[in-house]
């Protein structure tokens, strides 16, 4: 008796609630390091995210609807990061993911995509496995180390290099850096040295410091994020370091460097993926002063845009995706990557097969900037 | 060679710190026989503390840090009072596991209001190393030894020349007797851990700045805590003093010449070799504390 | 006989029967399922804490590694490796099925639980406590650095699922999560009659007369050694069981999983629930396995920590015996409202 009560209840229910599904926001799982040793990059990338989502929304949304993100902590841990992307697409059904900041924890996540044919846009990491690894539902927008090592071989006569150690973050992100640099510096004549590594929560490199300063290396090769980074040029000062330092991975945000490390960072050059101190010169001059006000209007440092634009460009890609797939259901929008062309803040963004045939995945080809640290100001160097 | 002194001058910086966190911990394992498990949070508090004093109230770097270890002071005192002083007489379990459970609070109290991105604590001291010679070292590590070591003479100038040493000192050896004698027994647990606290949080505050403060660096400085007493035996703080330098000593080595990723495993790999070969520490002497 | 018996797990059977047929009053709710097998894991895991720490007094806080060396031997095994030990010496180990990597991993785990056993009689105490932690550390830092053995913090991925099957008829592969959950029910459920059997022998009497009062035990000829060390050998080899699950459910592990906060949710499970008790791992394992779950909409997860602290911390103050033994005992006034006092209660 309750039962046939209860039947037309529930099916009441249900109408109204697909009725209320077409107006209802389209969510997009964010899937990001907000505690642990990546916590300060994963939230400036978040923050970036919000901008994107709040500019898309103001301006209609997408196919009518508007975004939501629904942002989780993978407490920088790949197996959290592989738990977070499970609940992100089984209990809150979103369709499309972004994330996960580091080249571990996005490694972690892509058999969760595979299993739940779920497409993620990858934002920050940089191991060359993760986009030829035939994971088909992976689309990347930061370039992978082999391509930022491409970019730099050019200025490798011009810098003079002779001999290089490196200095790497013991994952698969710093231990890739770390053999894609390697390789090209070979290919060019240039020695490769010493490569020490450190865990990703190390506080007091001066063990490593005190081995790389007496090495006969002329220049450091570091691959590290910013509060790392930050602690190593103290470190370096107060060992009395002074070798030419290169820092690569786009993780660097050098105002902050400024503003914590002093005058430990003068003289350091960075190889980044964003011109936020010259928007003149980035591809889409008009699109960075936007984001740059508004990041300030929303009180937050400067400092952080270089992270955080990965963010903004993330979820506006994704949003692309949506409108170019024609519907915000997981397949559609995996096949809309395929058609996303538009020019993002650090050059265009459209996704060219890599990986084995039959199952690549999309990469997209940004620029790639030296800039150095000079009288406390960024600067872009004469080379 | 000079990779070697270099080493050595690191271990010499790093130990002062450590064993002002080995102090802490015995002091309060020796006379109150309790585990602290909230060491390593008291740590992390000391440093936040630390943080709080020099950017939110303005303080100088200087007028910061007695601050910060005040509040550990303070912040034990009440944790002995609410916690411990109700299950005196409880066995070593239970006390364990209370206090593993405030310092689960405390760590994650830390993380909520604070949240995950790691802080630096500006100092007033140059960027410029101080060079001896083929080594060098900063103002500022230069200082926390210095400050460390003025904290440590204290401590055992506390002990061995005051009246609260005397009481400590006499219920460390026997509690019951210590009371008849008219020793306020409850008074000097809610000291004795009140001051173990108030080092923990100094070491905090004093590496505070040398590193970033984040909610989960208590972890590690606690299980090389452990380490440091173990080492050194629980109860002795002479102990405690040497086997942070030793402590240190290890893990300069170890990470220079061994690799850099086994630091942080050298301090229990001495824990296990030092309770497997000789139980009570290396200067474990039962009978007395000092 | 048979009847008092039935009495007697009555209520593991009921509890029993309500698991088996949870998953069906859930329907298709891949989130909750997904959080009732990893709780049913870590409760595995708790279970077998409660050997040592319930039945023989010895707090282990190192009993993370047992789970995680189990977890790692497993996925090991089932993944093969190439590593060069010393010399240029290789070691080559192509992949074998899951099934034999979980019976590795519990072969391993006991061997290492014998050590730790061993331990616990030259140290004691505190001493214990602070060397089990330091082991768990240890093992952990090795997971980490031997990177060419277990990825360190690249984390080990793509591990193979289980594979169950008899010869000649055919086999299956575990890769749904309702297959997970009955076998993880099933492993679950060995490991309670297991130690349903060993608590009611000769040896439990033993363990229980060891935790009591050692120096009579002793006296009466029970042998401290054997029995200290064959409980933590099962304790251990119980914990590698359930890391060898986790290993094969979640198909990735780093040296995360050694973590120390692990360890303590699994004391919490324990002591919460009713450390020396059959029930009690089980009954506290749910609670605070799934906790985390009913607080999630609620609460961030530091906040969500923060209650877990206080609630151990409330636990030895409030219910220091745990919730099991608290139920027993309210029950039993209500049927009979004077209760003979249960043997002099040793506060631990």
């Amino acid at each position: 008796m309750t039962r046939s009560l209860t039947t037309p209840a529930l099916t009441l229910a249900f109408v109204l609630s697909a009725g209320v599904a077409q107006a209802q926001a389209i969510r997009i799982g964010v899937n990001e390091p907000l505690t642990g040793p990546f916590a300060a990059s994963g939230t400036y990338v978040v923050n970036g995210a919000k901008i994107a989502a709040d500019e898309i929304n103001a301006k209609g949304g997408v196919l009518g609807r508007k975004l939501e993100l629904v942002v989780e902590d993978n407490k920088s841990n790949p197996t959290e990061a592989a738990a977070v992307a499970e609940k992100l697409i089984t209990s809150d059904k979103t369709p499309v993911l972004m994330g996960a900041w580091g080249s571990s924890l996005t490694l972690a996540v892509m058999p969760k995509l595979a299993d739940y044919e779920t497409a993620m846009l990858v934002e920050t990491s940089s191991s060359g496995k993760i986009t030829t690894s035939g994971n088909p539902f992976v689309f990347r927008i930061s370039p992978p180390s082999a391509l930022e090592a491409e970019a730099f071989a050019p200025m490798v006569e011009r810098l003079g290099l002779k001999k290089v150690d490196f200095l790497a973050i013991n994952n698969d992100w710093g231990r890739g850096a770390a053999a894609d640099f390697g390789k090209m510096l070979k290919g060019k004549g240039v020695g490769v040295g010493l490569v020490e590594t450190m865990d990703q929560g190390a506080q007091d490199m001066s063990a490593q410091l005190s081995k790389l300063k007496g090495s006969d290396a002329d220049t450091l090769l570091i691959t590290a994020a910013v509060d790392q980074l930050t602690l190593l040029f103290k470190q370096m000062a107060a060992l009395g370091f002074k070798k030419r330092i290169i820092t690569t991975g786009g993780s660097q945000n050098p105002d902050q460097i400024i503003a914590q490390a002093g005058t430990a960072a003068e003289g350091t050059l960075h190889l980044t993926t964003f011109l936020p101190w010259y928007p003149e010169k980035t591809p889409n001059p008009a699109a960075t002063a936007y984001f740059i006000a508004e990041w300030k209007k929303r009180g937050f440092e400067f400092a952080g845009v270089t992270e955080s634009f990965r963010g903004y460009d993330g979820i506006r890609t994704i949003a692309a995706a949506i409108e170019k797939g024609g519907a915000a259901d997981a397949a559609s929008i995996r096949k809309g990557f395929w058609s996303v062309d538009f020019t993002g803040l650090n050059g265009p963004i459209r996704f060219a097969k890599a990986g084995p045939a039959g199952s690549e995945s999309g990469q997209s080809k940004p620029d790639v900037y030296l800039v150095k640290i000079e009288a406390g100001k960024v600067v872009v160097p004469d080379l | 060679m000079t990779e070697f002194l270099q080493h050595l001058l690191n271990t010499l910086i790093l130990g002062g710190t450590y064993a002002l966190l080995g102090i802490g911990l015995t002091l309060i394992f020796g006379i109150m026989n309790v585990v602290n498990f909230t060491h390593g949070a008291l740590y992390t508090v000391g440093a936040y503390l630390m943080y709080l004093a020099v950017t939110a109230l303005g303080l100088g770097f200087f007028a910061a840090l007695p601050t910060a270890i005040l509040g550990g002071f303070l912040l034990g005192a009440v944790l002995d009072r609410v916690l411990l002083r109700p299950l005196r007489g409880a066995d070593m379990d239970t006390t364990m596991l209370v206090m593993i459970g405030a310092g689960i609070v405390l760590q994650s109290g830390t993380l909520w209001l604070f949240g995950g991105v790691a802080k630096s604590i500006p100092t007033p001291f140059p960027d410029a190393p101080l060079q001896l010679g083929p080594v060098s070292v900063s103002w500022l590590r230069l200082f926390v030894l210095g400050a460390a070591a003025s904290l440590i003479v204290l401590t055992y100038g506390l002990i061995n020349r005051t009246r609260l040493g005397l009481a400590m000192r006499a219920t460390f050896q026997d509690h019951d007797t210590a009371a008849l004698m008219g020793v306020n027994v409850r008074l000097v647990y809610t000291a004795t851990f009140a001051i173990g606290s108030s080092l923990a949080a100094a070491a905090g505050a004093l590496l505070g700045p040398v590193y970033v403060v984040f909610p989960q660096m208590g972890g590690m400085a606690e299980l090389k805590a452990f380490a440091i007493v173990i080492l050194g035996g629980l109860g002795s703080i002479t102990g405690a003093a040497i086997g942070g330098f030793i402590l240190a000593l290890a893990e300069e080595l170890g990470a220079g010449y061994i690799s850099s990723g086994y630091r942080d495993a050298m301090g229990f790999l001495i824990i296990i070799a030092v309770l497997v070969f000789r139980p009570t520490g290396l200067f474990a002497k039962a009978e007395r504390i000092g | 006989m048979t009847q008092s018996l039935l009495n007697r797990h009555l209520p593991a059977l009921a509890l029993l029967a309500a698991l088996v047929a949870l998953p069906f009053a859930l329907g298709d709710n891949p989130y909750l399922l997904n959080a009732l097998i990893t709780t049913g894991i870590v409760t595995i895991a708790a279970m077998s804490l409660n050997l040592l720490l319930g039945f023989t007094g010895q707090l282990s806080l190192g009993h993370i590694a047992f789970f995680g060396i189990g977890a790692y031997v497993s996925a090991l095994t089932s993944l093969g490796f190439d590593v060069e030990i010393l010399w240029g010496f290789r070691v080559v180990h192509e992949p074998w099925p899951a099934a034999v990597g979980f019976g590795l991993a519990v072969l391993a785990t006991a061997a290492c639980g014998y050590l730790v056993g061993r331990l616990s009689f030259r140290v004691r105490g505190a001493y214990f406590v602070i060397v089990t932690i330091s082991f768990a550390e240890v093992v952990r830092l090795v997971a980490l650095n031997w990177v060419e053995l277990t990825q360190g913090p690249l984390a080990l991925t793509g591990i193979p699922p289980f594979t169950l099957g008899l010869p000649g008829l055919g086999s299956t592969t575990l890769r749904t999560k309702l297959q997970n959950y009955y076998l993880v029910l099933v492993v679950g459920t060995l490991c309670y009659a297991l130690i349903a059997r060993l608590v009611g022998s000769r040896f439990g009497r033993a363990m229980r007369g060891l935790k009591e009062n050692e120096s009579l035990a002793l006296s009466v000829g029970i042998d401290a050694t054997r029995t200290l060390t064959l409980a933590a050998v099962i304790s251990a080899a119980m914990a590698g069981a359930a890391g060898s699950l986790y290993a094969h459910y979640l198909r990735i592990i780093d040296p995360d999983v050694f973590l120390f906060s692990t360890t303590v949710t699994m004391v919490i499970m324990v002591v919460g629930g009713g450390k020396g008790t059959l029930l009690g791992p089980i009954v506290g394992g749910l609670i605070f396995g799934l906790l985390p779950v009913a607080l999630r909409p609620v609460m961030v997860p530091e906040a969500q920590w923060m209650v877990f602290g206080l609630v151990l911390i409330a636990i030895q103050f409030v219910m220091p015996r745990g919730i099991v033994p608290g139920l027993a005992r309210l029950f039993a006034w209500r049927r009979a409202p004077a209760p003979a006092p249960r043997a002099v209660e040793v506060r631990s």
